[in-house]
C-alpha cells in the first residue's frame, strides 16, 4: 500500500466521510429512547422506555415478524446457495453453447427492477395460491438474490484450481465424494460470505414483500414503513435499530472471509 | 368471469386446493351456536390499518384475547397502511378466480372502500338478523343505515362512529378560528402555518369536502346521488377558493403531505398550527403517546364537521365466514365497545346505540373520562354534518388533483 | 465455443449445474416480465382477456404525468449515482493507504452496506426535515427563526432528501468496489510512472482511473438500475407530485379501480425499458471512452 499515515487533509475528509455515514442512525437511536421530541428540542426533553416496552411485547407482533423475517431470508440464503453454487461453478469452469445468454439472464434481475418483475408475477402467484404466504415470498426473493449468489461464485470458480477434481477422479472418486472432499472445502468461504449476503439482500427487500406478501407476511420492513408513515417515531426508531442487527452481525461474522471474495460480495446489494 | 371458458385448460392446470371454503349460504343457514361451534379453532385474518399503537394493542391485546378465551378463535390483525389495500387484494383474488378461498377475512372499511367492494359484489351480505349484539344498533339512525350514501344492507356491522375535529396547540395559538369562513381568513392572515393532505388521501379528502359545503352555502344541495349539474357549479368556486389559499399554504402550496399523520408530524414539529383528524380521540392518545404536544385541544366548526360511521366488513371470497362474524359479533357488544370507549385504551365512540343497554352500562359510559384533548363527542354532533355520497366523494377528490392538485 | 479453460466432453453435466438457475430465474424473471408485457397490452387468458391492445400505452403517454416522472426519476438516478460515484472514488483513495485505525474505519465504511434503505431514509427525514435536527442545530444557533426558513430538502421538487439518502448508502458501495480493484493491482504501475516523473494528477488520470474504470462503471450501472427502479425511497421523501415512475406504478396496480391495471403493467415495461436504454447508452458511452483513454 501506498504511503503510511494520511495527510491531515486525508483524515479530515475521512472523518467527515464516516460522520456522514453514520450520522442518519443517530436520530434513530435517540427517538427509540424518546418521547414526543419534536421542534425545536435539540435533545429530547423527555426520556423513556415505552418504545421499547411496545417493541418487546408479544401483543405488537414485531418480534414474531422479525422471526418470520429471519426464516424467510435464511430459506432465500439456502435455496439461493443450492441453485446458485452449480451455476457459478458453470459460468466460472467452463466454456458452452449459450453461455453468454444465460450470462444475461444472471446479470439481468440485477439492472431490471424488481417491482416490475414483482407486479407481473402477482396474478399467476394468486392463482397458485403463493401470493399472501411466505413461501410466495421466499420465492420472489429469489430474483434479486440468486443472480448475485450465482455471479460471486462464478468469480470463486474462476479461481478455483480444478487439478484436485481431476486427482480425486483419477483416483476413483465418485461425483458426490468430489463434492463433498474436494469442492465444496475449497469453496466454502465464497459459499458462506454469499449466502449471508443473500440473506442481507432478502431482508432489506420491501416492495416485492409488500406485494407478493399482501400485508400478510409482516417483515421487520413492512412494519417499520408502518409506524415511520404513521408518525411513531419512537416506536419507528426501535425497529430500526432491532432491523439493522443482522447486517452488522454479518459484516463482523464475514470480515474474516473477505479477502478471498473480493468485492463481488456486495454486487446486488446498492 | 367473462370468457372464462377459453382458459378452461390454464384454469385446471391452476386451480387452487378448494380448502375449506364456507359458501355465504350454508353459513346463513346456521344458528347462531352453530356459528360459534363452526368458528372454533379458526383463524381471523383482520385487515386493518396499523399505524396507531394503541388501536394493533386493542385489537391484538384486548379483542384477541377475548376471541381466544371464549370462542378458541385465532385473531390476526393484519396492518396495512391504507385500507385501499385489503379491498385491491380482495378484487385482485376474484379477478384471478380465487372465489372460495381468500386471504382476507375482515377489513376495517367505509365510504368508497366499501362501495367498491359492494359494486363488485365482493363483499358477504345478509348475516346481520344473526349477530347477537346486532340488536344494540340503531339502524333507524341513517348515519349507520348509510355509509357515505350507500345503504349498509346487512353487509357491514357497525364499529365506530367518528365526527371530523380541528386540532390546535393551546400553547401557540390562543383561540382558533371556530367558522370554516374564519379559518380560511386565518390561513390567508398566516402564511405558511396550515396545510392539508393531498386527496384521495381521507384527512385530506374530508378537508377537501368542508371547503366544497363552505362554497355551497352547505350540504343540503350536494345530498342524494351525484349531479352533474350541481357538481359543475360548485366545483370552480370550490377550486377558486383552494387555489386561492395556496400561496398562504404550508410550502406555498406546492406540494401537499402525504397523509394525516404526516400532517400531524407538521403540527407536532411546528412547521404547521392546525391538525385535523375524522377521530378526535386520536388527538387524546397521540398526546398520550407524544406524537402531538400536550396543549393540543381539538374542536369542531360552528357551521359544523362531517361524521360517518366505520365498518367491520367480510369478503365474500373468505373461507373463515364463520369465524369473521363471531369476531365482528365480539367487537360489537357493549364490553368490547366499552372498553374501547376508555381515553386511556382508545377513547373511539360507540357505534352501538347506549340507550339501548342496561342502565349499569349506560351509567359506565356516561361515567368515562375524556381527555382535555378530545373534543366532547356531544358537543361535536350538536353540529354534524352528513357525509356525501362515494360518487361525490370520487368526484371531488378527482377533480382536486385535477384543478388544484397539479397546478 | 472457445477452446479455452476445460473444454470437457460434459455437456449434459453442465446442463445439470445450470438446470436449477436457469428454471428458477426463466421461470421467475422471464416469466414475470412476460407475464407484465403481455398483460400491459391488456392480454391475459387467464382473466379472459384475449384481445390484444396498446390502450394502457396510449393513456399512459397520454398524460402529462409519464414524462414529468420520467424526467424526475432519470433526474434522481443520475445525480445520485454520480455524486456517489465521485464521492466513492475519493473515499477509496484514501482507504487503500496504511495508516492507524484502518480496520476499525473499513468496518464503518462497509457498515451501511448492510443497513436496509428505509432505515436510511427515515434517519434522514429525520435529519433534514425543516423541523428535524439539523433545522433545530440552527434555530439554536439564531440561524432560523421558525420551520418555514430553513430550506426544503425533504418532500422538495429537486429531491434533495432522496438524492442524499442514496448518496448516503451508495458511496460505501461503490467505494468498496473500487478499493477492490485498487488492492487487486498494487503499486506497481504507480511506481513506475512516479519514477518517470510523473506528478500527483499525471498518475490519477493516467494510471489510476483507467484501472479503476471498470469496477466504476459496473458498480455504477447497478447503482443507477437500483435508484431508477426504488420504491420505498421516494415513496417516503418525495413531494406528491410529480412522484417517481415506481411510486406511479405501484398507486395504478393498487388502484382500487381494477382498470388502471394494465395501465400499471405498460408502466412497469415502460420503467424496465428506458432503464435498460439508459443503461446501454451509458455503457456505450464508457467504453468509448476507455478506448479512447
Amino acid at each position: 500500500m501506498s504511503g503510511g499515515g494520511l495527510r491531515p487533509g486525508q483524515r479530515l475528509w475521512l472523518a467527515l466521510l464516516l460522520a456522514w455515514l453514520l450520522l442518519p442512525l443517530l436520530p434513530l437511536l435517540v427517538w427509540s429512547f424518546a418521547k414526543g421530541w419534536h421542534y425545536p428540542q435539540l435533545l429530547p426533553a423527555t426520556w423513556s422506555l415505552d418504545a421499547w416496552r411496545y417493541v418487546l411485547a408479544p401483543e405488537s407482533q414485531v418480534l414474531q415478524s422479525f422471526g418470520s423475517s429471519i426464516l424467510c431470508s435464511a430459506s432465500v440464503a439456502v435455496l439461493a446457495t443450492l441453485a446458485g453454487v452449480p451455476a457459478g461453478r458453470a459460468l466460472g469452469m467452463f466454456e458452452f453453447r449459450g453461455k453468454r445468454l444465460f450470462e444475461l439472464l444472471v446479470i439481468a434481475p440485477t439492472i431490471v427492477p424488481g417491482l416490475a418483475v414483482a407486479l407481473g408475477l402477482h396474478v399467476i402467484f394468486i392463482r397458485l395460491g403463493l401470493a399472501n404466504s411466505l413461501p410466495g415470498v421466499i420465492i420472489v426473493h429469489l430474483i434479486p438474490t440468486l443472480p448475485y449468489m450465482a455471479l460471486v461464485m462464478a468469480g470463486v470458480f474462476a479461481n478455483y484450481d480444478a487439478s484436485y477434481e481431476e486427482q480425486a477422479r483419477s483416483l476413483g472418486a465418485g461425483t458426490w465424494a468430489v463434492w463433498r472432499h474436494v469442492v465444496l472445502p475449497a469453496v466454502y468461504p465464497g459459499i458462506i460470505v454469499g449466502a449471508l449476503f443473500a440473506f442481507i439482500v432478502s431482508w432489506s427487500q420491501y416492495v416485492m414483500t409488500l406485494l407478493i406478501g399482501g400485508g400478510k407476511v409482516v417483515s421487520v420492513p413492512l412494519l417499520l414503513f408502518n409506524f415511520a408513515s404513521a408518525g411513531r417515531n419512537d416506536i419507528a426508531g426501535a425497529i430500526s435499530i432491532l432491523y439493522i442487527v443482522p447486517g452488522v452481525l454479518i459484516i463482523l461474522l464475514s470480515a474474516r472471509h473477505l479477502r478471498g471474495v473480493g468485492a463481488m460480495r456486495t454486487y446486488s446489494n446498492p | 368471469m367473462k370468457g372464462y371458458g377459453k382458459a378452461a385448460a390454464a384454469a385446471l392446470l391452476l386451480a387452487p386446493a378448494a380448502g375449506w371454503a364456507q359458501p355465504a349460504a350454508e353459513v346463513l343457514g346456521l344458528s347462531w351456536a352453530e356459528i360459534e361451534e363452526r368458528a372454533r379453532g379458526q383463524t381471523v385474518n383482520w385487515y386493518m390499518w396499523g399505524g396507531s399503537d394503541r388501536i394493533n394493542a386493542y385489537v391484538s391485546g384486548y379483542l384477541g384475547e377475548l376471541a381466544r378465551e371464549r370462542h378458541g378463535i385465532v385473531l390476526r390483525r393484519i396492518g396495512i397502511n391504507d385500507t385501499a389495500e385489503a379491498v385491491n387484494a380482495v378484487l385482485q383474488e376474484l379477478e384471478a378466480g380465487v372465489a372460495e378461498d381468500g386471504s382476507v377475512d375482515l377489513i376495517w372499511i367505509n365510504g368508497e372502500n366499501f362501495r367498491t367492494l359492494r359494486q363488485a359484489d365482493a363483499v358477504f351480505c345478509g348475516y346481520l338478523e344473526q349477530l347477537p349484539h346486532n340488536r344494540l344498533v340503531d339502524w333507524s339512525d341513517e348515519a349507520v343505515s348509510y355509509d357515505f350514501g350507500t345503504p349498509v344492507d346487512g353487509c357491514e356491522t357497525p364499529w365506530n362512529r367518528v365526527q371530523f375535529a380541528f386540532a390546535y396547540d393551546g400553547a401557540r395559538l390562543a383561540e382558533p378560528p371556530r367558522t370554516m369562513a374564519a379559518l380560511l381568513e386565518w390561513i390567508e392572515a398566516n402564511p405558511g402555518r396550515f396545510t392539508y393532505p393531498a386527496p384521495p388521501d381521507f384527512t385530506g379528502s374530508v378537508f377537501v369536502r368542508h371547503v366544497f359545503y363552505h362554497a355551497a352555502g352547505g350540504p343540503e344541495a350536494l345530498l342524494g346521488p351525484f349531479r352533474q349539474e350541481v357538481y359543475d357549479e360548485v366545483a370552480p368556486k370550490a377550486w377558486e377558493i383552494l387555489n386561492r389559499l395556496k400561496p398562504s399554504l404550508w410550502r406555498q402550496g406546492r406540494t401537499y403531505p402525504r397523509d394525516g399523520t404526516a400532517l400531524g408530524q407538521l403540527f407536532a414539529n411546528q412547521e404547521v398550527d392546525f391538525h385535523f383528524s375524522y377521530d378526535a380521540a386520536t388527538f387524546g392518545t397521540g398526546v398520550e403517546a407524544g406524537t402531538y404536544p400536550a396543549g393540543t385541544r381539538s374542536y369542531g366548526l360552528a357551521d359544523g364537521t362531517i361524521g360517518n360511521t366505520n365498518y367491520l366488513a367480510i369478503p365474500a371470497n373468505s373461507p373463515r365466514k364463520a369465524a369473521a362474524l363471531v369476531v365482528a359479533n365480539l367487537a360489537l357488544g357493549a364490553e368490547a365497545q366499552l372498553h374501547k370507549a376508555m381515553p386511556d385504551i382508545w377513547g373511539a365512540s360507540p357505534a352501538i346505540d347506549v340507550g339501548r343497554l342496561p342502565p349499569a352500562q349506560q351509567e359506565a359510559f356516561a361515567a368515562l373520562p375524556r381527555h382535555p384533548a378530545v373534543a366532547p363527542a356531544a358537543e361535536l354532533a350538536r353540529a354534524a354534518l352528513p357525509e356525501l355520497r362515494a360518487e361525490w366523494v370520487v368526484a371531488i377528490e378527482a377533480g382536486w388533483q385535477e384543478h388544484v392538485g397539479k397546478r | 465455443m472457445s477452446a479455452s479453460a476445460s473444454p470437457r466432453r460434459e455437456h449434459p453435466r453442465i446442463l445439470l449445474l445450470l438446470a436449477p438457475a436457469l428454471v428458477a430465474l426463466g421461470l421467475l424473471f422471464g416469466g414475470g416480465l412476460l407475464l407484465g408485457l403481455a398483460r400491459s397490452f391488456g392480454y391475459m387468458p387467464l382473466l379472459g382477456l384475449t384481445e390484444p391492445n396498446l390502450d394502457a400505452y396510449r393513456a399512459l403517454f397520454a398524460d402529462g404525468d409519464f414524462l414529468a416522472s420520467f424526467a424526475l426519476t432519470f433526474y434522481i438516478a443520475f445525480v445520485s449515482t454520480a455524486v456517489s460515484a465521485v464521492l466513492a472514488i475519493g473515499a477509496a483513495l484514501i482507504l487503500r493507504r496504511s495508516f492507524a485505525g484502518k480496520r476499525a474505519m473499513l468496518f464503518l465504511f462497509q457498515l451501511n452496506i448492510t443497513i436496509p434503505h428505509l432505515v436510511g431514509a427515515i434517519g434522514i427525514l429525520y435529519l433534514f426535515s425543516q423541523s428535524g435536527a439539523f433545522a433545530r442545530l440552527a434555530r439554536e444557533l439564531g440561524m432560523i427563526a421558525q420551520p418555514a426558513d430553513f430550506p426544503a430538502l425533504i418532500y422538495d421538487p429537486a429531491a434533495v432528501g432522496i438524492i442524499l439518502q442514496y448518496v448516503w448508502k451508495e458511496i460505501p458501495f461503490i467505494g468498496i468496489v473500487v478499493l477492490a480493484s485498487l488492492q487487486a493491482i498494487g503499486e506497481d504501475y504507480e511506481a513506475a510512472a512516479r519514477s518517470l516523473g510523473a506528478g500527483r494528477w499525471q498518475r490519477f488520470r493516467h494510471v489510476l482511473l483507467p484501472l479503476m474504470a471498470p469496477g466504476v462503471i459496473a458498480a455504477s450501472v447497478i447503482v443507477f438500475a437500483f435508484t431508477f427502479g426504488a420504491y420505498e425511497i421516494p415513496a417516503l421523501l418525495g413531494q406528491h407530485h410529480p412522484a417517481a415512475l415506481p411510486v406511479l406504478a405501484y398507486r395504478l396496480y393498487t388502484d382500487v379501480d381494477l382498470a388502471a391495471r394494465p395501465q400499471a403493467m405498460a408502466m412497469a415495461m415502460a420503467i424496465t425499458l428506458l432503464c435498460a436504454l439508459l443503461i446501454a447508452g451509458y455503457l456505450y458511452v464508457a467504453r468509448r471512452w476507455l478506448r479512447w483513454s
